[in-house]
């Protein structure tokens, strides 16, 4: 058996990359296809290939962290600035999309009537549901607090029942979400207010969908007895993704919902 | 080479050499509890013996033949799928008679 003399993790040869690279095409094509030509087969083909990728690969990292005993602290230690450096580029992913909402609403043009929200829309009472929204997900950030701290302590049940409270909150906020979607007197094709607010509250809610599938993998893991009180990282990366969540939703509320009525 | 060298049984202890990975948790054996109430068992260590056996299988298809048929099927459909996209491609860069 080989011995390493460095404390870092050399991976096995993987064919993931790859599988992710041509999903990635087939999705984009796909959607061309889609778009263009009305046949959604590459473009499912594409999400399937992605979906089962995703699978692998991940499946392969716990694999290789807790069955092989690979995540070292220095390993750790790299896995933490790659996770803060990805939450940092999605911060600037929705940076541009507040850009364009401020952009547009600091100067509404004479075609919208001078004024924002522009002439004909009704914009959803920021004191409702958007409102229930925020306390929702201020909410699960105390409850993942709650699971954190219940994990260094070591109280499995703790942490299993503050989990699930957790996703429960984030699966509630999504169907409010998707209901206050359904119900809204305005659409996306209803003219820059309709793109902005669609764009910006669509893509946290797709982040919400990725959180929340995030945490219940670290609930089956949690499950599983993979996490241990000092070693938990994979719940820690969650965390820190789900906070980052809660703190876009509550720039979405203050700027579109609250400033934007 | 003995079990407990590499990491094979449960009960061995880290190697002391800073560099060496860490081959089983020890903090993971000593949460070890098994709850009749929640039907869960703790069986990573099991686990830990089989992705750590010494038989130059990667990561990916260690897990054993539900590994392979997955591994098979992901390339299947994304290799298949290019072939189709380029096929798509070709199809598109024509004018068709609506």
């Amino acid at each position: 058996m080989n011995h390493q003399t460095h404390a870092f993790h050399m991976v096995n040869p993987s064919p993931w990359p790859l599988t992710g690279a041509l999903s990635a095409l087939l999705i984009t094509s796909g959607l061309t296809m889609w778009f263009h030509f009305n046949s959604m087969t590459l473009m499912l083909l594409g999400l399937l290939a992605c979906i089962m990728t995703m699978y692998q690969w991940w499946r392969d990292i716990v694999r290789e962290g807790t069955y092989q005993g690979h995540h070292t602290p220095t390993v750790q230690k790299g896995l933490r600035y790659g996770m803060v450096l990805f939450i940092i580029s999605e911060v600037f992913f929705f940076a541009g999309f507040f850009w364009a909402f401020y952009h547009s609403s600091l100067a509404p043009t004479p075609e919208l009537g001078g004024y924002w929200p522009p002439a004909g829309i009704n914009p959803l009472n920021p004191t409702e549901v958007p409102l229930l929204n925020t306390a929702i997900l201020l909410a699960s950030g105390v409850s993942i607090t709650w699971a954190h701290h219940s994990l260094m302590e070591g109280h499995r049940k703790h942490v299993i029942q503050s989990l699930l409270t957790t996703i429960i909150l984030g699966i509630y906020f999504t169907l409010l979400q998707a209901s206050e979607y359904f119900e809204a007197p305005f659409t996306i094709s209803d003219g820059i207010y309709g793109s902005t607010f669609f764009v910006a509250t669509g893509f946290h809610g797709l982040h919400v969908i990725i959180g929340s599938t995030f945490l219940t993998v670290c609930l089956i893991r949690q499950l599983l007895f993979h996490f241990t009180s000092k070693h938990h990282f994979g719940f820690e990366a969650a965390a820190w993704y789900w906070h980052f969540v809660d703190v876009v939703w509550l720039f979405l509320y203050v700027s579109i919902y609250w400033w934007g009525s | 080479m003995s079990l407990a060298e590499r990491g094979g049984d449960s009960s061995c202890r880290p190697p002391r050499t800073r560099m060496r990975p860490l081959l089983v948790s020890q903090a993971l054996i000593r949460s070890f509890s098994s709850s009749a109430r929640h039907h869960f068992q703790n069986r990573v260590a099991e686990k830990q013996k089989l992705f750590q056996e010494s038989n130059d299988i990667p990561v990916h298809l260690k897990g054993g033949t539900t590994d392979q048929l997955l591994y098979r099927l992901t390339m299947a459909l994304t290799l298949g799928g290019t072939v189709y996209s380029l096929y798509c491609l070709g199809w598109a860069s024509f004018p068709h008679k609506k």
